[in-house]
């Protein structure tokens, strides 16, 4: 793998649940991220999926410093960053950039486009000179594709795709290294996304960015990823390569999410085995002791309520090879196919 | 994308019941049109990831333009604005420079001519008192424009700065204000007004302005604390302060401009019935007392003839309603202006 | 045929002028049958299923010209109350928000029962044993217990299940879904999608599927249409689309989505963006957006031409189209 540019070691963030008007008194915490360790190489794609509620929204906060960890260390370039603050913490974050999911509510309605993609260098003037920051700014639209004479209009004279290149510009300005994406196509139509994931891998390439992807899409984060991270109720499930991921997914969790998508393709729907999961997602102020996918998983047995599985390699595969060998993190892991495979190559016509 | 149900879209959306994206489709296209180089545009062969968005490229970009320099060009074509400016303006100069227009001496009264109606030089008639009501009408613009204005500033200003900031932070210092603004709510306002500026012997307007003040801010707080609340959910505030935004920044660039319509509608409603107030209190006797002259004082003055003497009660009243709708008016035109999506 | 729509035209004000909603849409469902409506944001889908369920806001909204056939009998010709009386009990829509379509003050037992209540005329009691039955039919866990429960209490996917017990309450003949798991999770989306199709088996309900979702669609309809810019541009058996589209805008969206099955380099991306319905482009509606545009395109409005007896395409070029 590249040299790491981001190190996640034992991600925790806990909401307190409390009660009470005036005497303030915890009675629980909502455990939305609990325990998260990743590393992002330079000029990698690290996906994230997840359903809604799995804490990916909550580690890309976190990430950006949006939030504060309640335990855990994110290093950047070697240095952990969760306790930084001031002018320490403001020079990293001209490293770390976001992009928001919904491309109505992250652009500042009451300023012009000059004006958004320009603050982040009202933010840093040392990033670039006064003088040039307007020649800066029309560089910008030109990279995603916009018109430069676009400067002076208003978010809602753009349709969602141009917004969502004008939020990608802003997250270009200070030439950061990482690129935290949350959900950045999933607002926007068929026809459009491809347009926008398109122009995030031309720019990956051209600006040797470091995304992180997070998507509850699993087609679209197998189509940019390199790495994908499958997380369920605050934790990573199991990781690896996409083709390790997709392919030979070994925890249940990943095969009966890759078994529910929906494949663009009537006749697989004959071949294709559904693995229908039994009721929903725990609430994360309450998680299932041991392994906290058991309650929906179809393979749960009384070991896995009294220990937690690690993400590691499953002790099954200890002396095997092959793509089927990656970190999941169950008891019971084994290699099972869900995604068809592909018969005929439909490649862009 | 899924298509909204045209039962969400909000303001400029709503006309097409079509959700947001075709409006937004829809102004694309007038630019589309405009385009050098046909329908086809210039960003055809280009291919993916090209630059196939940017067909309508505008008129050349000139200076670069802010909100609020975008605002003014806005207003500046607004008849609304144009002509409640020209109405307060008015009112401005008659308040600083009443003999302008008026001759007469307000305090000049002729008791025989009590409740007379309109006679040559004296166009509005006379009131109980036997004073000529134009005069007294025009210098009570002095008294009434002062307290609506000042007073509906400092409630504005107070309001929005302890609203906004624990609206924005949150935490203790919300609670406890907002508990501070219970508390005033719960005070009544005439009979607060009757304890309170008894105690005041000055006979400006000043007490009356600052009664108003201490009463009025809680309404405003309330409004921008909820507003706050409100914008600072957006992720326009999120990505600031991932771009490592201050505090003030974010509260000055992105907070105020999208929070601040709701406090322009009720500030210059309030206005009007700051006025009414300062009425009500002179007619209890502690707000502005005689020789003062106010619009408040004569109205309620006259109130008891209003059978005989309809005059006397109409033209003062009817200065009022046209100060109050010429700000109301400048509000409006002003929160119109502040939002793009208006122009 | 259950339903035919008939060169609907819809128009909506707007501050910009008219907007051209739906241009002369025309579609049959057949009892048992599954159509799915495919289309991007303003393509007039959602329109034209309000149009259809007679729930459309007028004004701005106004239906211009068209007949909605059900069951053989005009809809646009009756009267209101007459319309009340098929909506719901004959024909019902399942929306995409389960959580604002339900009354979060009401129980959704009361919800349930409700429907019963007023169409049915059943007494309080029974409507109440009756909402406690279809809540199990779309197999909520202990259905006795959670009738008492307010909307607010339950999860998304459990939400969208009340949504379609409500909708098949009166056992209509016709439902219309509306981006139905648009807003649910994969794993939930799976279950939901399931539970309706078993639902539509079992009723023979004709049943109207309106997403933008391409892979939706190939796992449940049986014939699709797809629109653009308030038309038909094409409509064909579900296979035949997906194994050779006859129309480029269809060709251009099934090559411009990432597949599961498959790592790809670059996606197709359509260039430009949907017209604006104010202004929608002469000739064909999507000729600035067409590889294959030539002249004939920027000024003839192709008709829906027939492909063979079940498709037809609404592209001049349709046969260099199906050949690739």
């Amino acid at each position: 793998m590249a040299e790491p540019v981001l190190e996640v070691e034992g991600l925790v963030k806990h909401y307190p649940l409390t009660r009470g008007v005036l005497f303030r008194k915890q009675i629980g915490s909502v455990k939305a991220v609990d325990g998260v360790d990743f590393t992002l190489g330079r000029g990698e794609t690290l996906g994230i999926v997840g359903e809604s509620g799995c804490g990916k929204s909550t580690v890309a906060k976190l990430l950006c410093h949006l939030e504060r960890p309640t335990a855990g260390a994110i290093r950047y370039r070697g240095e952990d960053i969760t306790k930084l603050s001031g002018k320490a913490l403001k020079a990293v974050r001209r490293n770390i950039q976001m992009v928001f999911q919904d491309p109505y509510t992250s652009l500042n309605p009451r300023m012009t486009v000059g004006d958004i993609v320009g603050e982040p260098y009202e933010i840093h003037p040392e990033a670039a000179p006064k003088g040039d920051r307007r020649r800066r700014v029309r560089e910008l639209l030109d990279v995603v594709g916009l018109d430069p004479e676009y400067v002076n209009r208003y978010p809602h004279q753009f349709s969602g795709g141009q917004r969502q290149r004008i939020g990608i510009a802003r997250g270009l300005a200070l030439r950061p290294e990482i690129i935290v994406a949350d959900e950045p196509v999933s607002a926007l139509d068929v026809s459009v996304q491809a347009q926008v994931i398109n122009l995030m891998d031309r720019l990956q390439a051209e600006f040797e960015l470091s995304y992180v992807f997070i998507a509850h899409d699993l087609s679209i984060v197998r189509h940019i990823s390199d790495r994908v991270a499958v997380m369920y109720l605050g934790r990573i499930v199991e990781t690896g390569t996409d083709t390790e991921i997709y392919d030979h997914p070994t925890h249940p969790y990943t095969q009966a999410l890759l078994s529910a998508v929906p494949v663009p393709d009537p006749d697989a729907r004959e071949r294709r085995e559904r693995i229908i999961l039994s009721g929903d997602v725990p609430s994360p102020a309450d998680i299932p002791s041991g392994c906290r996918f058991r309650t929906r998983c179809f393979k749960a047995r009384e070991r896995c309520a009294l220990e937690v599985p690690a993400l590691a390699v499953p002790a099954e595969f200890r002396y095997a090879t092959g793509p089927a060998v990656h970190d999941s993190a169950c008891l019971f892991a084994e290699e099972l196919r869900v995604v068809p495979a592909e018969e005929h190559g439909n490649g862009p016509g | 994308m899924p298509e909204q149900p045209p039962h969400d879209s909000e303001g400029a959306v709503a006309g097409t019941g079509m959700g947001g994206a075709m409006d937004l489709a829809a102004s694309e296209a007038t630019t589309l049109e405009r385009a050098p180089g046909g329908p086809e545009g210039p960003g055809g062969p280009e291919g993916p990831g090209g630059r196939e968005d940017a067909e309508g490229a505008g008129p050349a970009a000139g200076r670069p333009r802010s909100l609020w320099s975008d605002a003014w060009r806005d207003l500046r074509r607004n008849p609304v604005f144009l002509v409640s400016a020209l109405v307060i303006l008015f009112l401005v100069v008659i308040a600083a420079w009443p003999s302008l227009i008026a001759s007469g001496n307000p305090l000049t009264c002729d008791l025989a001519r009590a409740q007379d109606g309109p006679a040559p030089g004296h166009p509005f008639g006379f009131d109980g008192q036997g004073c000529d009501v134009y005069t007294r009408t025009v210098y009570g613009a002095r008294a009434s424009v002062t307290v609506g204005v000042c007073a509906t500033l400092g409630v504005a200003l107070l309001g929005s700065v302890l609203g906004g900031l624990a609206g924005f932070f949150g935490g203790t210092w919300d609670g406890f204000l907002s508990r501070i603004t219970d508390i005033f709510f719960a005070i009544p306002v005439v009979l607060g007004g009757l304890v309170l500026l008894s105690v005041v012997t000055s006979n400006t307007v000043w007490p009356v302005v600052g009664f108003i003040v201490l009463l009025g801010w809680p309404q405003i707080s309330r409004i921008a604390r909820g507003s706050v609340i409100t914008a600072k959910q957006h992720d326009y505030v999120q990505a600031a302060r991932a771009l490592g935004a201050s505090n003030s920044r974010i509260l000055l660039r992105h907070i105020a401009p999208n929070a601040v319509a709701p406090v322009i509608v009720v500030a210059t409603i309030a206005l009007g019935t700051y006025i009414a107030l300062e009425a009500t209190l002179s007619y209890l006797g502690v707000g502005l007392k005689p020789p003062s002259v106010s619009w408040g004082i004569d109205i309620s003055a006259a109130s008891p003839y209003i059978r005989n003497a309809p005059h006397a009660l109409l033209w003062p009243a009817g200065a009022l309603a046209i100060t109050v709708l010429a700000f109301i008016m400048l509000g409006d035109a002003v929160r119109d202006a502040l939002d793009p999506k208006l122009r | 045929m259950l339903l035919e729509v008939r060169d609907l035209r819809v128009e909506f004000r707007t501050r910009e002028g008219v907007a051209h909603a739906v241009n002369g849409v025309t579609y049959q469902v057949d009892a048992g049958e599954t159509l799915a409506v495919l289309g991007e944001s303003g393509s007039g889908k959602s329109v034209t299923a309000q149009a259809v369920m007679g729930i459309l806001d007028m004004p701005p909204g106004r239906i211009t010209g068209g007949e909605i056939l059900f069951r053989g009998q005009d809809l646009l010709k009756l009267k209101e109350d007459e319309r009340r009386r098929i909506r719901g009990a004959e024909m019902a829509m399942i929306f995409q928000d389960a959580l604002s379509a339900l009354n979060p003050v009401l129980t959704v037992g009361d919800q349930l029962a409700e429907m019963f209540v007023v169409h049915r005329g059943t007494s309080r009691k029974d409507a109440r044993a009756r909402a406690v039955e279809l809540m199990d039919r779309v197999r909520i866990p202990a259905a006795a217990q959670r009738v008492r429960d307010y909307p607010h209490q339950f999860s998304g996917g459990m939400r969208q299940r009340i949504m379609i017990a409500m909708a098949l309450a009166l056992e209509p003949a016709l439902v219309i879904a509306d981006e139905p798991t648009t807003a649910l999770d994969v794993t939930v989306q799976a279950q939901v999608m399931d539970l309706l199709a078993e639902l539509r088996r079992e009723y023979r309900m004709g049943l109207v599927l309106i997403t933008h979702d391409l892979g939706v669609v190939a796992d449940v309809a049986d014939r699709i249409a797809v629109m653009y810019a308030g038309r038909i541009v094409e409509s064909a058996p579900v296979h035949d689309l997906y194994k050779a589209p006859a129309h480029p805008y269809t060709r251009g969206l099934l090559d411009s989505i990432p597949r599961l099955d498959l790592k790809g380099r670059e996606l197709y991306a359509i260039k430009g963006l949907p017209p604006s319905l104010t202004r929608i482009p002469p000739g064909c509606a999507f000729h600035p957006r067409c590889p294959m545009a030539r002249d004939v395109c920027r000024t003839d409005p192709p008709p829906l031409y027939e492909v063979d007896q079940r498709r037809g395409s609404a592209c001049h070029f349709w046969r260099e189209c199906l050949d690739g």
